[in-house]
């Protein structure tokens, strides 16, 4: 059959485009709400951290005020704002206990966010939250809907060509494995020959273990690898024993440790390893887009958090005082480009 | 089956249709090769001719199912499908050859009906969606033709529930809901069982009684003979003889057309 | 499950049966005996309850956190996501695939090309591919504008405002479903006979009326099954939703999975739960819809469940009464 247009068919057709344009704009209005952004308010002056953790961490309350000599650095565009918009890579699994949904089952909590919550504060800044898939979040850093990611980011040297870095926290990782399970691992890659190891797609410890399995392979050994979608899909292939360990960030894992410690597929920590390679402490860092004016007072804030005490009190709360950094850095020296 | 013998509704004029030098084909083969025809206020034109002669495209020219690529038909003077501009003929929009076609009635071989509308629908549909009656005139129009063609207590049954002879009174009664000055019929007891032939043929030749124009395309030798005013027999995409059945069936000038008559009869 | 009922009884009968065949006409017939069929029925059976006793028994379901999570609303918001990704998609999906569909069926070469490469391209895309690249379609545009192509645009507007998460989701997975729906209708418009049109056409009904009326309720037949085949694809579709940011049913349990490790398997277990009744009510809906459709296509329509049952359970009784008189 042939369908011809004509011109009320055109009309009609055009209406109807209106019409779907209409109930478009209908759910911009109405779709706000169940975006998953959070923007948390504390009661001014103070910043309480380690809430609805589950049992990661001790709720401390911590006052905090702006310091007007480091908001004064900020960009122009962000001040006036009065906002700053800081993205987390949680999803759609979460990350405890850096990121991840609260014990309410609602609200993201976290090490990472309510760092972010304390340097916002101290930059006089209201703080709003959003999730993002990890290769979206770096998206949106460079899209400009994001202002800072603090998703326990890794400063690598590749990633200065596009980003810049205040850092914050050690980046140590472990290898988690069964408790059942015979694997250690004491830094050296050898321990690695004829396993099955899982590594987060796209990130510094991926990359540090494909150098192992390189060097391994140059010996005429065999190091698996096999990436998943999320964390739960993840532990699922540990416990069945498809993998025999996972390497990831160090405060996640000791989460999961905590967590799993009661169940029968109970876990433990197998070794640890510095995110930068053998020679360099490696470091997370608040990302910024390259130029954006965003690095320097953002480590100006996370130092006067550490020099005030507030930073240590937050490690504590989370139980992460053995990674602390003694200062903030803009662009610290990260992974080499060529250490793989 | 009775089919009751009302006269066709005073409104109705019966239409005069003119078939002038139509040539039809497509690529390079002729279907119609020139026919010309004219048809007077309520006459009864049989067409026969053996399959492939051109006659059920002559007959869908005549809507403008099909257009000619030279000729043209009108009905009661009114050009169909096309408008004269100078020297030349446009073919008309689609929604002006519509509105033509609302007032030309045609029966398929295959009935056609619309099996997702009960019986009424089906007949009540096309007066309400070319604007000519409100739903209620409509309805009421659909429940007195289907009355007239011997269906009254079916108006509410889908076709699919109906023989194919009671289908096509249906169709029948479809075309009527028009109020159409001519009614084209295309083969309208091919596809039917030949215990089903006689209601269908009752029914037009009802219609025949009533001063309708009607163009009937059909290979019912005998009905032919008992009803139409004309038998136009076409062999080849050309008109080769026409005339009162009893000149034409009876006594054939052409070779062709007692060769044709031979084989059917 | 001893003997089939029916044998048992129609012993004495056949037994009568090899006396002189007086009144042959009026001898009742001894049914085929199935061995076979009642052996197979009841391995069947034995396996399910096993299988429903393992799902009941095994510790690994731990059905008692099902219990806990199943009407928790972390779920019930998610869930909620879900619904109303699906549906706004599968609405806007639909009309963008008639609209696709006639221009692939009309006269003029550049809609049908046009339609035919849309479809090509979102059918060749994969959906993730598709929310990402919308995702980050602000980092592309900034601005959208309605204006003359290489003219003066007529008014713009950030996209990034326009653009909430749940906008880009149903955008992404109306523009993705289109395509399949375009198909779809075309299948359906073409299923048609060409009779239908032809008569439609005959009887001067308007254009428009033609499509409504004739042509699409008849296409709805061949339309409904497929489309709500892609429906429930659609459903399970939005699971893809949190590359937008947006947690639907099975991305509330994902991040409710990483909270608490411990109960990742019945949180697996809730979201099938829900994707079941999903596709339960949407083939109960589809049920109906397709019988509304059905009228005059068969000369009887499909008995509802409930008079499937109402007949069986007559059925039953009239055997029992038959049985028990003999």
């Amino acid at each position: 059959m042939s369908v011809h247009f004509t011109r009320r068919s055109l009309i009609r057709g055009i209406t109807a485009a209106t019409a779907v344009a209409t109930l478009a704009t209908g759910l911009a209005a109405c779709g706000g709400d169940s975006d998953a952004a959070t923007t948390t308010s504390d009661n001014a002056g103070t910043v309480t951290v380690g809430r609805l953790s589950n049992g990661a961490a001790e709720e401390t309350t911590l006052k905090v005020s702006e310091v007007k000599s480091i908001s004064a650095q900020l960009p122009d565009a962000i001040r006036k704002s009065g906002k700053l918009v800081i993205g987390s890579g949680t999803l759609p699994s979460g990350s405890p206990p850096l990121g991840f949904v609260g014990s309410d089952q609602k609200t993201l909590t976290g090490s990472e966010i309510d760092l972010a919550r304390l340097v916002a504060a101290v930059l006089g800044l209201e703080s709003e939250v959003k999730r993002f898939t990890w290769e979206n979040l770096f998206v949106g850093i460079d899209s400009g809907k994001v202002n800072v990611g603090f998703s326990n980011i890794t400063d690598t040297e590749e990633r200065k060509r596009k980003y810049e870095f205040a850092s914050y926290r050690k980046d140590d990782l472990a290898f988690e494995t069964l408790k059942s399970s015979k694997f250690a691992f004491d830094g050296d890659y050898e321990a690695l020959a004829g396993k099955t190891v899982s590594v987060g797609a796209g990130t510094n410890q991926e990359r540090i273990l494909l150098g192992w399995k390189d060097k391994l392979e140059e010996e005429g050994k065999k190091l698996t690898i096999k990436y998943f979608q999320d964390n739960n899909s993840l532990y699922l292939a540990l416990n069945s024993g498809k993998i025999d360990a996972y390497l990831g960030p160090s405060p996640n894992l000791a989460y999961h440790v905590t967590q799993t410690e009661k169940t029968p597929d109970a876990t433990r920590i197998a070794g640890q390893y510095s995110g930068a390679g053998a020679s360099l402490q490696g470091l997370i860092a608040a990302t910024a887009k390259k130029d954006s004016g965003l690095a320097e007072p953002l480590a100006d804030a996370i130092n006067h958090l550490i020099d005030n005490g507030q930073y240590a009190k937050w490690l504590a709360a989370w139980n992460l005082s053995s990674d602390a950094v003694t200062k903030s850095e803009v662009n610290p020296p990260g992974l080499p480009l060529d250490n793989s | 089956m009775t089919a009751t013998t009302h006269r066709a509704p005073a409104d109705t004029e019966a239409a005069t249709v003119e078939i002038h030098d139509v040539h039809k084909w497509y690529g390079t083969h002729r279907v119609l090769d020139g026919v010309d025809l004219t048809v007077r206020p309520g006459e009864v034109t049989v067409i026969l001719g053996p399959s492939g002669s051109g006659k059920s495209t002559l007959l869908r020219v005549v809507n403008h199912l099909e257009r000619p690529e030279i000729g043209h038909v009108s009905i009661n003077g009114e050009l169909i499908g096309v408008r004269r501009q100078g020297e030349r003929l446009k073919e008309l929009s689609e929604r002006a050859i519509l509105t033509q076609r609302s007032r030309i009635g045609f029966v398929f071989q295959n009935f056609n009906l619309f099996p997702h509308l009960t019986v009424l629908d089906n007949v009540a549909a096309a007066p309400v969606a070319t604007g000519k009656l409100g739903k209620p005139e409509a309805v009421e129009l659909a429940r007195e033709l289907l009355g007239r063609v011997g269906l009254a207590d079916r108006t509410g049954a889908y076709p699919r529930q109906l023989s194919g002879g009671q289908q096509q009174r249906v169709a029948i009664a479809r075309a009527l809901a028009l109020r159409p000055g001519v009614i084209l019929f295309d083969e309208p007891t091919s596809a039917l069982d030949p215990e089903l032939v006689g209601e269908v043929l009752a029914v037009i030749k009802d219609l025949a009684t009533s001063r309708t124009t009607l163009l009937i395309v059909t290979h019912e030798i005998g009905f032919a003979r008992e009803i139409a005013d004309r038998v136009v027999f076409i062999d080849g995409g050309r008109i080769i003889e026409q005339g009162p059945p009893s000149e034409v069936l009876d006594k054939p000038r052409h070779e062709r057309t007692r060769d044709f008559l031979s084989k059917v009869l | 499950m001893s003997e089939p009922p029916g044998a048992t009884v129609t012993l004495p009968e056949a037994r009568a049966a090899a006396e002189p065949p007086k009144a042959v006409t009026a001898q009742r017939v001894l049914p085929l005996r199935r061995p076979g069929r009642w052996i197979a029925t009841a391995v069947v059976l034995v396996l399910a309850a096993q299988f429903v006793h393992g799902l009941v028994s095994n510790p690994f379901y731990q059905w008692d956190r099902f219990g806990y999570w199943f009407l928790r609303p972390a779920i019930l918001d998610g869930l909620l996501i879900t619904l109303e990704v699906t549906v706004y998609s599968a609405v806007l999906g639909l009309a963008g695939g008639i609209l696709l569909a006639l221009a692939r069926l009309s006269g003029s070469p550049v809609l049908r090309a046009v339609s035919w490469l849309y479809v090509w391209a979102f059918r060749s895309v994969p959906l993730i591919v598709v929310l990402i690249f919308l995702y980050n379609f602000s980092a592309l545009y900034k601005t959208l504008s309605v204006g003359v192509p290489f003219g003066p645009a007529f008014f713009s507007f950030d996209e990034s405002k326009l653009a909430t998460d749940m906008v880009i989701a149903v955008v992404g997975l109306s523009l993705h479903e289109a395509a399949y729906a375009a198909e779809v209708v075309r299948g359906g418009i073409l299923s048609v006979d060409q009779g239908q049109h032809e008569a439609a056409s005959a009887l001067g009904l308007p254009k428009g009326y033609q499509f409504r009326k004739v042509v699409f309720p008849q296409a709805l037949r061949s339309i409904v099954p497929n489309y709500v085949n892609q429906l429930i694809g659609l459903i399970k579709g939005t699971s893809l939703v949190f590359y937008v940011s947006l947690l639907d049913l099975f991305g509330a349990a994902q991040t409710m999975g990483s909270t608490y490790p411990g109960d990742i398997v019945p949180l697996l277990l809730v979201v099938t739960v829900w994707y079941l009744v999903l596709t339960s009510v949407v083939s109960v809906v589809q049920f109906y819809v397709e019988r509304h459709y059905a009228r005059g296509a068969t000369r009887s329509l499909p008995p509802t469940p409930l008079q499937k049952l109402r007949a069986g359970l007559a059925g039953l009784r009239v055997r029992i009464r038959q049985e028990a008189a003999v």
